[in-house]
């Protein structure tokens, strides 16, 4: 309890002179049982929820989270001899200023101009060649989850870390099969991630994963604006609020499959809520038998999983991170689900 | 005339010469602001990254609705992004515009269903993404000024400052039956509370200077408010004296100006009382109250002490009771409706000044006693005594 001043002591005797004086407008003050329930009801817009005001200008950015949901990159596809496939990808690294919130621009650092980079996308066995520029001002690096030698690391002391200006290519297998991720590695290790320098990297089983009707990427992270090392806003592919602003469509009956994946610094766990509905679970997506039936999974920075559901009712339906205070401040966001003749 | 100007020193007129030699800094300040602006005078002068400043000056609670006034404290204009209520992102309106210009106010409007008695606390977040905090440790109801709040505030001041003067008054006739010597003890005590409430006055002056936007130098207002004060107060006296009044007419304005001096400093009590109400900070207790009125009891033993030996007359004792006290009620009202940090850091300067003015005139007072009489204990004792008193009885409320 903080000591009481002089000046403390006359505003607290102030008070107490009112509450004796018994004049009937401070009666008011006093907490009536019933004051909580009556003030919820009668004074609260009872659509009122967290929510930012106006909307980010995705031109500018450069990207919109809309499109991210369902922007895979298969690379440039050519045959080796011997019948092998080829995949390469061109990655640059760029300082740009993001509009992450309305009127707020985060000085990011980014691959492809874009919060997340590009979700890098293979078929397990493929051989991958990724390029990485580095027009930014900082040094940066590649640093892939998955099966690869150590000079392809991307950490410091390899190769793959590079100055600005400089290039480097990656070169690697592209296994296990599953669902994984790729970040730069330079340090400060936990400001380089959360300036934005991440995304997510599929490679699809060689058999390949039974068919949906709708695939979609989320990764999900946050943003330390004032840089003091807490997260300001949360958000799955950058934007607080987006889906919630501009919900994704599903018809009912539809299967989807999520690509979930979590970056979030600074913040020890992040998770995922689906309203009114459950999913089928597969961790790090490197099994085709999921290991859960549930409605909230969770995961620590780099974890990932795959998550497939399709929904019964039509109707709109949150999903959001079930720390609710990720939740509100911009990790929500919103399925659609439209009748399926519609 | 050109000979005129080496005539000697005694004869100052201005004519053509002195107007040019006046005018011609100023020129040469033109032509230097001039060229810094135009070639940065060697300086590498880039846009430097904006230092914001965004001060709360009120936060008033509507059923469902906070009100927040903020002001621009920063060098430039200023905008707000977005704002965050306990850890959400929560929609917001203003009244005129998002862009604040410098040092203006702005009344930001979030429609959020708050609890009685619970915390929050509000962030405002500019476009270049720096924080500005506000707390509301208790969340109760703002007060609207009607009829019955501003009774209240009326009581409040009552209570606070009338009437414990008041009661002190009341010693008056008792307190005429001591000695001359009891009664120089007694202007001493009086000076010691003075010293005490002067001390505590500027402190609180220098606690609001510090919360108050940097732009409005709080500290050199202090200055200004309680030195423009006290030299004020002096000429006056000075004045009073060089027409010829009698000692004894002297000494009742001495007990005027020490109600003056007690008065402003009541005044920015009211105004600290009258504000609490926009923070709810709140604590129940009439113990303190009580407490509180013994303390404030001294301040009217203090207004009376000058003019013991003397027939002020009951009229004179009620209205210096009034200027002592009724600032009090004037300032619940100013705190309670229309709080101004930078209002009551010049009423705290203010009362620092009155207050110390007077001490002043009690220590030219008690140095006429004593010329007449070799006491040297007693102003010690007097003074010792009268801080001690406060000091006390802070001791038994706080």
């Amino acid at each position: 309890m903080k000591q009481l001043s002089r000046r403390d002591f006359l505003k607290t005797g102030g008070i107490a002179l009112l509450s004796t004086a018994g004049v009937a407008a401070f009666s008011k003050m006093q907490p009536p049982s019933t004051s909580a329930p009556i003030m919820q009801m009668d004074h609260h817009n009872t659509d009122a929820m967290a929510m930012p005001v106006g909307e980010v200008d995705h031109q500018r950015n450069g990207f919109n989270p809309s499109d991210i949901l369902t922007d895979f990159d298969y690379g440039t596809v050519s045959t080796l001899p011997g019948g092998r496939t080829l995949r390469e990808y061109d990655i640059f690294v760029a300082n740009k200023d993001i509009e992450v919130v309305p009127g707020i621009a985060y000085p990011a650092w980014t691959y492809n101009g874009r919060i997340p980079g590009p979700t890098i996308r293979a078929t397990e066995g493929d051989l991958l060649r990724i390029h990485l520029h580095n027009d930014s001002s900082h040094p940066h690096s590649l640093h892939f989850h998955g099966v690869h030698p150590a000079e392809m690391d991307g950490v410091p002391g390899t190769p793959g870390m590079i100055e600005p200006g400089e290039s480097f290519t990656y070169e690697f297998d592209a296994e296990p099969f599953g669902l994984h991720l790729y970040h730069c590695h330079a340090f400060p290790l936990a400001r380089h991630i959360a300036k934005g320098l991440y995304g997510a990297f599929i490679i699809d089983p060689k058999v390949g994963r039974p068919p949906v009707d709708q695939e979609l990427v989320m990764v999900m992270s946050g943003f330390d604006v004032d840089f003091d090392d807490v997260n300001d806003f949360y958000a799955v592919n950058a934007i607080p609020f987006h889906y919630h602003q501009h919900p994704i469509q599903i018809k009912v009956g539809e299967t989807v499959r999520i690509y979930l994946v979590n970056i979030l610094e600074f913040d020890l766990i992040n998770s995922f809520h689906l309203h009114a509905n459950f999913f089928h679970y597969y961790p790090t997506g490197t099994s085709l038998t999921p290991s859960e039936f549930t409605d909230t999974i969770m995961q620590t920075q780099a974890q990932r999983g795959i998550l497939e559901f399709s929904y019964k009712y039509p109707g709109r339906y949150m999903f959001h991170a079930h720390n609710t205070e990720f939740a509100e401040l911009g990790w929500t966001g919103e399925f659609e689900v439209i009748p399926s003749g519609a | 005339m050109a000979e005129n100007t080496f005539s000697p020193v005694g004869e100052k007129r201005i004519n053509l010469k002195t107007t040019v030699l006046l005018i011609l800094p100023l020129v040469i300040l033109g032509g230097v602001i001039w060229l810094f602006l135009t070639t940065g005078g060697g300086l590498l002068l880039s846009q430097p990254i904006p230092v914001e400043a965004l001060s709360v000056e009120r936060t008033v609670l509507r059923p469902g609705h906070i009100k927040v006034t903020v002001r621009n404290a920063g060098r430039n204009d200023l905008q707000i992004a977005q704002v965050i209520i306990n850890d959400a992102i929560w929609p917001f309106t203003t009244t005129s515009s998002a862009i604040i210009p410098r040092l203006h106010t702005e009344v930001v409007h979030l429609d959020y269903a708050w609890s009685y008695g619970e915390a929050y606390r509000i962030r405002f977040f500019t476009t270049n993404a720096i924080p500005f905090d506000v707390e509301i440790p208790v969340a109760i109801e703002t007060p609207e000024p009607n009829r019955s709040t501003f009774l209240s505030f009326t009581l409040i001041g009552l209570y606070v400052g009338v009437i414990p003067i008041f009661l002190g008054l009341v010693w008056f006739p008792a307190l005429r039956k001591f000695s001359k010597q009891t009664m120089t003890f007694l202007l001493a005590v009086t000076a010691g509370l003075l010293v005490f409430l002067g001390l505590d006055t500027l402190v609180e002056a220098i606690e609001q200077a510090a919360v108050i936007p940097g732009s409005f130098q709080g500290i050199g207002l202090i200055g200004i408010g309680a030195l423009g004060t006290f030299f004020l107060l002096d000429a006056i006296t000075r004045r009073q004296i060089a027409v010829g009044r009698s000692e004894a007419s002297q000494r009742l304005m001495l007990a005027y100006m020490i109600a003056v001096g007690i008065g402003l400093h009541n005044l920015g009590e009211g105004l600290a009382i009258g504000a609490s109400f926009n923070v709810g900070e709140i604590a129940l207790g009439a113990f303190l109250v009580v407490g509180f009125i013994i303390q404030n009891l001294t301040e009217g033993l203090g207004i009376i002490a000058p003019v013991l030996r003397d027939r002020p007359g009951l009229g004179n004792l009620v209205l210096m009771g009034l200027v002592g006290g009724v600032p009090a009620i004037l300032g619940a009202w100013i705190g309670g409706f229309t709080p101004s940090p930078i209002l009551a850091v010049l009423f705290l300067a203010i009362g620092t000044g009155a207050v110390f003015e007077v001490v002043y005139e009690i220590a030219k007072l008690i140095r006429k006693d004593t010329a007449r009489q070799s006491m040297p204990l007693t102003v010690f004792s007097g003074i010792i005594s009268g801080m001690l008193m406060l000091w006390v009885t802070g001791l038994l409320i706080k």
